[in-house]
């Protein structure tokens, strides 16, 4: 659609102006900062490449950098598909279905806080409800230590990040769910196509959009891992579960390393950036519009 | 779509058996803001709280509300999420319907620059900013905590822009041959009928805003103008944690939350009544 140009800016400027103040400037702010040695309390010192080639060398970030991927694969893949499977249920006209919706969004609104000691209180291998629970039902020689075993401690950390947001993913799947109009549905039941085929065949491709956005979005969702890990594990036991935007935040909140911090976040966001590019690289392929 | 019946119940089981996971440890917060403080972690955990229906069931509540000034601080939560979401809606639409439906210079890339910096952790930029703000004396106002989230919705820009694409330009090309202005193109087609992804932005942005605690913690000094989650961090010291207390303005803070969700769901349901047009 060509027809209005100039006013096209209008539209945008407030985004503009707030991209530029807010997160421009402040990046830009925080690239110099990345080539400097600074504790806050006293002037930067320009250190060139330095931080760069510390991190490169640091046996603890290739430790941390296979965390974060893969807590990034257990995150997508498990809320993509679980938010997903409960969306397509919830968009059931069913008796109820409005009161499982809000259940279902309860653990995005909970405070974290309340998570977090929940949760250390299920998982603990003391009296913890889910060792009780797998002991029942096949007899554990004894309790696991989920946060305290350095082999559990990611992928149950992931799971509680998976409880606590999927609601938010399943919420955004509903809406994309709505807005595809039954009557293409019917028809295709009409013509004879069972479930199976009336899902795959015509909701999934005109879910695609909402499918592409969700997976774009979660991904980058799971490379700010910050509350839970706060509240549960500190990264630890032995950094198993620490992953980089908890080690930016280690490095710069409790070490005062602004330099090496603002490094590691561009590190990072050279990472995310590179994995959303290939999505939308691919976005013609799969999606759409 | 017509439902068979033991689809319903399977469909039912699968709902009940995710519920249970959900529901529980929000009941088991509930039941905490009823205990006294030497109950709560009590082994094996009770469900019926010991102050339930006894004198004192609300003495939580009360100390809360009350002593800890939680009152107040509903009040400045309520004021700036409702601020700053509804602001972030009417940015993030604007944007998103010049994206999705006008051309112009560099559109490519400023869509490029919006996405690229959701992905900047805000650990990076919390510095520059922090130090902005300070230079103009905007610390310890709630301006810090409204403007930057109203002006920058990455996410909602992002998301409004995916739907508005989908809407067929039929509609729109017929508006055009009526002479329709942008403004109103945008106020009368596109607003009307993104209700249901409006009302879910608006629930994500408000409780984003709500829940915010590290921009409250920098740029927040005076008692009197503390949010609910900086109110949170009162009961938790270096040295001990009061609990009950934690537990009960928890509860507290999820209730308005709670209410926005039931109402903007109702928009959500009506979206979807009245997008049967797409296709």
């Amino acid at each position: 659609m060509q027809y209005f140009k100039k006013s096209a800016y209008l539209f945008l400027l407030p985004t503009i102006i707030g991209l530029l103040l807010f997160r421009l400037i402040p990046v830009i702010f925080a690239f110099f900062t990345s080539f400097t040695d600074w504790d806050i309390y006293s002037p930067p010192v320009w250190i060139g490449l330095e931080n760069y080639t510390r991190i490169f060398q640091s046996g603890e970030f290739w430790q941390i950098l296979r965390n974060t991927l893969l807590f990034t694969a257990i995150y997508t893949v498990g809320v993509c598909i679980i938010g997903l499977f409960f969306a397509m249920l919830l968009n059931q006209r069913l008796k109820g279905i409005k009161f499982f919706r809000s259940l279902f969004f309860l653990p995005v609104i909970t405070s974290i806080v309340a998570v977090g000691i929940i949760w250390n209180w299920i998982l603990s291998p003391q009296n913890g409800i889910l060792n009780i629970l797998l002991d029942k039902i096949f007899n554990l020689q004894e309790p696991i230590s989920w946060l305290g075993d350095p082999d559990y401690a990611l992928i149950a950390l992931a799971l509680v990040y998976i409880w606590k947001s999927v609601g938010y993913q399943m919420l955004i799947f509903l809406a994309g769910l709505q807005n595809i109009p039954t009557e293409l549905q019917e028809a295709a039941q009409m013509d004879g196509a069972n479930k199976w085929k009336v899902f795959t065949k015509v909701t999934l491709p005109l879910l695609t959009p909402t499918i592409f956005f969700v997976l774009v979005i979660t991904i980058i969702e799971s490379f700010h891992t910050f509350g839970i890990t706060h509240s549960m594990t500190q990264g630890g036991p032995y950094n198993a579960t620490n992953t980089l935007s908890y080690f930016i935040y280690q490095n710069a909140f409790v070490h005062f390393n602004m330099g090496y911090a603002s490094s590691l976040s561009f590190v990072l966001f050279i990472l995310i950036l590179v994995i959303t590019w290939i999505n939308f690289l691919y976005r013609k392929k799969w999606v759409n519009y | 779509m017509k439902t068979r019946r033991s689809t319903k119940i399977i469909i039912y089981l699968f709902l009940l058996l995710y519920s249970i996971t959900t529901l529980f440890p929000f009941l088991w917060m509930v039941a905490a803001s009823f205990k006294t403080s030497g109950a709560i972690f009590e082994i094996p955990p009770k469900l019926i709280p010991d102050l339930l229906f006894k004198e004192g069931m609300w003495s939580n509540y009360i100390e809360v509300l009350t002593e800890h000034n939680f009152l107040k601080y509903l009040g400045n939560s309520l004021f700036i999420s409702t601020v700053a979401s509804l602001g972030q809606l009417l940015t993030c639409s604007l944007a998103a319907f010049a994206f999705a439906r006008m051309e112009f210079k560099g559109k490519n890339i400023i869509f490029a620059v919006l996405i690229a910096m959701m992905m900047i952790p805000v650990e990076v930029t919390i510095i520059p900013e922090f130090l902005m703000f300070s230079s103009i004396n905007w610390l310890n106002t709630y301006l810090p905590l409204i403007v930057p989230s109203l002006l920058v919705g990455s996410f909602g820009t992002f998301m409004l822009r995916e739907f508005y694409q989908s809407i067929p330009s039929s509609l729109v090309d017929a508006a055009i041959m009526d002479g329709a202005k942008p403004f109103q193109i945008y106020r009368r087609i596109f607003l009307p009928l993104s209700k249901a992804p409006l009302a879910t932005l608006f629930i994500i942005a408000f409780m984003n805003n709500w829940n915010d605690i590290l921009r409250p913690v920098l740029y927040i000094n005076s008692p009197e103008k503390r949010t609910v989650t900086l109110g949170l961090t009162e009961f938790q010291s270096l040295y001990s944690t009061d609990w009950n207390l934690l537990l009960t303005a928890s509860v507290i803070a999820i209730i308005p939350m709670i209410i926005i969700f039931i109402v903007a769901q109702k928009y959500i349901i009506e979206g979807m009544v009245n997008s049967g047009i797409k296709g």
